[in-house]
Formats: structure tokens, sequence, C-alpha cells
């Protein structure tokens, strides 16, 4: 029992990051109908930027992370104004090999502007965690679970209760509708990729204290949030949620109980099953049809 | 200079030649002058080994100015030209095609990934010029291969000093082997097993992990369900080292443990911090190990500000070999080279004394060191036979 509770956290902690990331992912193509690869590079970027304030200029932590939120906000403006509005009136197609092309020059960039060398960024809290029994809750990734609570239930209040919120949902359901309508879609859209810059800026930044902060990360991370979306059904924020933990969970006890070296097949393993017998994922739509 | 439209058109041509072919533009100048004797490095600039690359350019460099103090090769100076491996298999057998397309390389520096050298392999014995490389796989040596020279010692010898300290000096009979699945770890830990077999241990755990893991927890909880006394290991990643080290202590796993080099690199010792104090490890590089390791410390520091480890002590060896191979062959005919590396006895290089036998293993022997709060401290030198 003790080994299942111990599985149990970390499959709901290494999932909480699979979620948020995959809220990013689930953000953009609600509102733009297009998959951003780059949304794992995010999360490596603002790890990189948490390094550079925190550790290398010795800045205040809190300090660091509004700095770096405050540089995600704004690559994510960028991001929306070089990669994806140039090529807004065209197919999805171009615009997803654009946001690949995007992903591959932010890893670069990184690697040209900092250096090849893995850093260690130091967790928030100065204990490790709680032993709470015979279970050890590491408290990192006690954070990233509260987090990602907080970023769920906040995301649900503004969707439905504000009215930025419900402009965001004309805009991702009928662009050219909530343009009558007076909606700045083009704002909207900015918005949409500032938001869900921030987001995967955050999951980076509370996972680098696990995994250290590496030019990696970012595709590793983002790989498995892509699958925990597809999961979930693309474009439906529950399910980014519950695909991301359950992938996390079937990866951890899959590995303890099946196979530590095919760790990393039993989420494709899912997911392909679910491109076969569930396509549309346990709550989206038909991906065929949203694309 | 009146600019005609054949002028401006050569031009044009010359420069899109030029932005798609450096390389190209690059030997055919230094073709032309012939000032220079070339050799070729295959090494990560890019991926998951990119931080390694860093360290054996770093190693390949320092002994490069020190060859070209000396009077450099056959008479003139000695270059490096390196490729871009990318950290993967293809991109190491891209890159190799690259340097091998360029005649006038005389031999090459490989990877020190065995996974790799393994895939360059078939090109390497179509090129015919010698190619040194780090990879410990034993069987890397063993295929037949003539074209192949390695400047560490391979994981046979690491896994029978593994097994020996673990064994007889710490006295733990029941073993936990970790180890990477990749060719490194494997070729690794079934070489540990064999030497724990032979020592009279038995293998309570055999675990393999995929490479860039991010989560370790069901290989601790397996160690820890084993009863094993002490682990072994095999890792082929700083970065997976270092989560596996977090979550081993996280957990309350504190058996003694005795890793593979990986475990005494600089970034291992940078990532994983504390969670590695009080472990042990086999180092091919061990400063203190010899006056030769200790001189090229000096040179290293001097230069990078940083510890040296054996991610550049074998690229300084080898290149210091190499050029040394090279103006004892009085010319650049491979075969001429190859058996002049085959010739080399009791070299001291920074690594250990290098007798290379008949298969192109040059070192024979591993350090035992230990993580004493963060220092590496040198424990013994243990040699096995001298080729």
């Amino acid at each position: 029992m003790d080994l299942v509770l111990q599985l149990l956290f970390t499959g709901i902690g290494i999932g909480a990051v699979y979620a948020l990331v995959a809220l990013g992912f689930v953000l953009i193509f609600r509102a733009t109908n297009v998959v951003n690869f780059a949304q794992g590079e995010f999360s490596m970027v603002a790890a990189f930027l948490m390094v550079v304030f925190a550790v290398d200029l010795e800045w205040p932590y809190w300090l660091s992370f509004l700095l770096a939120i405050g540089g995600m906000a704004l690559l994510g403006a960028l991001f929306n104004l070089g990669v994806y509005y140039p090529l807004r009136h065209r197919s999805y197609l171009p615009v997803i090999i654009s946001t690949i092309g995007a992903s591959i020059f932010l890893a670069n960039t990184t690697l040209a502007l900092y250096g090849p060398q893995p850093q260690v960024l130091p967790p928030v809290f100065e204990t490790q965690g709680i032993l709470l029994g015979p279970v050890f809750l590491d408290s990192q990734y006690l954070l990233i679970i509260a987090v990602t609570a907080v970023l769920v239930a906040f995301q649900y209040w503004f969707f439905e209760h504000t009215l930025i919120g419900k402009k965001l949902q004309a805009t991702s359901q009928d662009k050219e509708m909530a343009a009558l309508l007076g909606i700045p879609v083009a704002g909207m859209i900015m918005l949409t990729f500032v938001y869900s810059a921030v987001l995967g800026g955050i999951a980076g930044i509370l996972v680098a204290p696990v995994l250290f902060v590496s030019i990696q990360m970012g595709a590793t991370i983002a790989l498995k949030a892509f699958a925990a979306t597809i999961i979930g059904g693309f474009g439906d924020v529950t399910g980014a949620i519950i695909g991301g933990l359950a992938l996390g969970i079937i990866e951890t006890f899959g590995a303890a109980y099946i196979s530590v070296p095919y760790k990393d097949a039993f989420a494709f393993i899912v997911l392909v099953a679910f491109l076969i017998l569930r396509p549309q994922g346990l709550f989206g739509e038909r991906i065929a049809e949203k694309a | 200079m009146r600019t005609t439209r054949r002028v401006f058109l050569g031009g044009a041509a010359s420069a899109a030649v030029g932005a798609a072919f450096p390389g190209v533009i690059r030997s055919a100048c230094a073709q032309g002058a012939g000032a220079t004797t070339r050799i070729g490095m295959v090494l990560p600039v890019t991926g998951p080994g990119a931080d390694a690359g860093r360290f054996a350019l770093n190693g390949a460099k320092i002994a490069l100015e020190a060859v070209n103090k000396a009077g450099g090769v056959l008479g003139k100076p000695l270059e490096i030209v390196t490729e871009d491996d990318q950290t993967t298999n293809p991109g190491a057998v891209l890159a190799f095609s690259k340097l091998a397309s360029q005649s006038d390389l005389v031999g090459f520096l490989g990877s020190i990934r065995s996974t790799q050298n393994h895939a360059m392999a078939p090109d390497i014995l179509k090129t015919g010029k010698p190619v040194c490389f780090g990879g410990t796989d034993p069987v890397l040596t063993q295929m037949g291969n003539p074209w192949l020279f390695r400047f560490r010692p391979n994981d046979s010898y690491s896994a029978r000093v593994i097994a020996d300290f673990g064994v007889n000096t710490l006295s733990k009979k029941k073993w936990a082997v970790i180890h990477s699945t990749d060719a490194f770890g494997t070729s690794g830990a079934k070489a540990l097993t064999e030497a724990l077999a032979k020592a009279g241990a038995t293998v309570a755990l055999d675990q393999g992990y995929s490479n860039q893991s991010q989560d370790f927890t069901p290989v601790v909880l397996a160690i820890r369900q084993s009863g094993a006394e002490v682990i072994g290991s095999y890792f082929t990643f700083e970065n997976d080292l270092g989560i596996f080290a977090r979550q081993l202590r996280q957990l309350g796993v504190t058996v003694p443990w005795v890793g593979s080099p990986s475990i005494v690199n600089v970034t291992a010792l940078k990532l994983a911090g504390p969670s590695l104090f009080g472990t042990y490890g086999v180092a091919d590089y061990a400063e203190e190990s010899s006056e030769a390791a200790r001189a090229f410390g000096k040179a290293y520091r001097a230069v990078t500000k940083i510890a040296p480890d054996n991610q550049s002590s074998w690229t300084y060896d080898a290149v210091t070999v190499l050029a040394m191979a090279i103006n004892k062959a009085g010319k650049t005919d491979p075969q001429a080279i190859r058996e002049a590396l085959l010739s080399i006895r009791g070299h001291e290089g920074a690594e250990g004394t290098y007798n290379f036998d008949k298969n192109g293993d040059g070192l024979h022997g591993y350090n035992v060191v230990k993580n004493d709060k963060g220092s590496i401290v040198f424990d013994k030198r243990i040699d096995f036979n001298q080729g």
C-alpha cells in the first residue's frame, strides 16, 4: 500500500506539470485552431530566465519570478506577432510548421546565448518535503499540484465569469461572428498567446528544481503534454487536466509494475489507443472536425 | 573595377556556395595552403550532450596548443576541424561523413558515447583512417575494426573495479545494478554482473532505464524492495544521474553507491550536489592519480577556471597521442599512423599510462575516488594487464 501511495503522489505531481503545459496547448488551439509546438520551449525559456535572475544575478526569488513571467508575457506577444499573425489567413498547416520552426529557434537561441550547461534552480522551500507515514511528499511536487489547482480554478472563473473570458470564448468558437459583434479578435488572440506563454513559463519554473534546467527540458515535457491533450480531448480544459494527471499516473505505475525502460512507451500506447478508439479524447470534439 | 554581369554572377555564386558549404570553402583554402596537418573531431555542440562537448573541445584545444608549441605535426601546425553530432546517432554518422569527405584529414576524434561510435563504425571502416574515441563499451574494440583506438579504459575494467571495491573493500554482497538501456549502460551492466558473479556477490536487482527520464521513483522503490546492500550504476547522462540521486536520498535509500565515471563528472556534481555526498566512483581521470594528471589539471584550470574531468582528459590525451603517432610515423599514411599508435608503450597521459593492445585499447585500469562533501578524493589506482 505504501508503494501504491508513493507512486500515486509522484504520478499526480509529474502529471500536474503535463497538465499545466497541456492547458497552454488547449488555449491556443481553442483560439486559433492550431497546435503550438513551441509550448514546451516556453517552459524552458522561463526556467533559464529564472536561473539568470535568481541564480546568476542573485536577485530575490519573488522578483526573479515576476521578471521571468513578465518576460514570458512579452515572448508570448512577440510569438503571436512573429509566428502566428503573418500566417493567420493561411490554412492551419503553415502555422503549425511555423511553431515548430519557432521551437527550434527558441532552443538554439537559448543554447547560443546561455551555453549548453544544465543549471540548478533552487526550490522555493528549503525543506525537501514531508514524510507522511511511509510516504515522502516532495515539497516541489506539492507546490506544483497546488499551483495547478489554483490556475485551473482561476481559468474556470476567468472564462466563465468575466467579460474578457467570454469574449475569448466567443473568439475561439467563431472568429468572424465575434468580429461582427465588435470583439477585437486580434487582441483576444494576442491575449491568448500571452497567457499560454505565461502558463508554460510557470510550469517550467515549477518543474526546474525537480528536472534541472536544460535546453531539452521543454521538448521532453511538451511531448507528454501533447499526448495528455489528445487523451483529454483537444480544445477541452478539463480534458487537459484529466489527461495530464492520467498520463503521469499511467507512466509511473506502468514503470513500477510492468517495465521501467518502457515508461515513455505507456504514454504513447495510450495515446495511439485513444486516436484509434476515441479520437475526440475523453471530453473533446473530433480532431478531424476541429482541424 | 567595373562590375560586369559575369563578375557579379560569379561573386553571387561564390557567396551562395560559401554560405551553404562553409566546410568546403574552409577545406579548400587549407588544402590550397597546405600549411597545416588537419584532424577531424566529432562532438556534441547541440542536444543533451552539448555540455560534455564543450568539455571535450576544451581538452582537445589545450592539447592542440601544446602540440603546436612543441613544433606541430610533421613540421606544420596541427589543426582540428569539428562537426556537431547533435548527441544523436544519425547526427554522429552525418558529422563523421562530412569530416571523412575531406580527404586531407589524416585522423579523427570520435565520440565519448559508445552508441554513437557503434553507429559510425561502418563508415570508419570504409574511410580507413585512425579514429580515437572515448566510448567504453568493450565490444567496440572487439569488432575487428582496425581503425578504432580507445582513449579511455573499457567497461570490462570499470566493472571489475566497481565489483572489487564494493565486495572486498565495502564488504557488500547483495547488489542493485542500475543502468541506462543504451549501448554504454547495457554493456556496462552486463560486465558488472559478470564481475560480481566472479567476486561471489549476487545481483538482487538489475534495472535499466531509458535516457532522459524525468522520474526515477519506480526505480528507487524497486531498489528499496530488493533489499540490496549496495548500488552499482552505469548512467549515461548527468541529468538522469542527478534526478536519480535526489530521489534516492529523498525516498530514504542510504546504501553505498559505486558508480561509473559519470558519477564524478563536474556537471553531475553540480546538479546532484549533496545527494551524491559519500558516493564512490570509478574514474578514468583523477587529478591526484599521477604527475601527468596533475599537469593536465593545472593546464585545464588555467584555461577554464573549473575542475577538469574525464570528458576533457580523454580528448587531451587523444590529440596528444595522435600527434605523437603521426610524428613517429613520419607521414600521413593511415596504415603507418595505425602502426605507430599500436606501438605506443608507457606514454604517461592525463588518464593513465598508455599501452595499446592489439585491439586498440590504450588504457587498462581505473582509479577509485570518493565524493567527500563535493570534493573528489583519490583513493587508489587499479591497473590490469598492460596489453
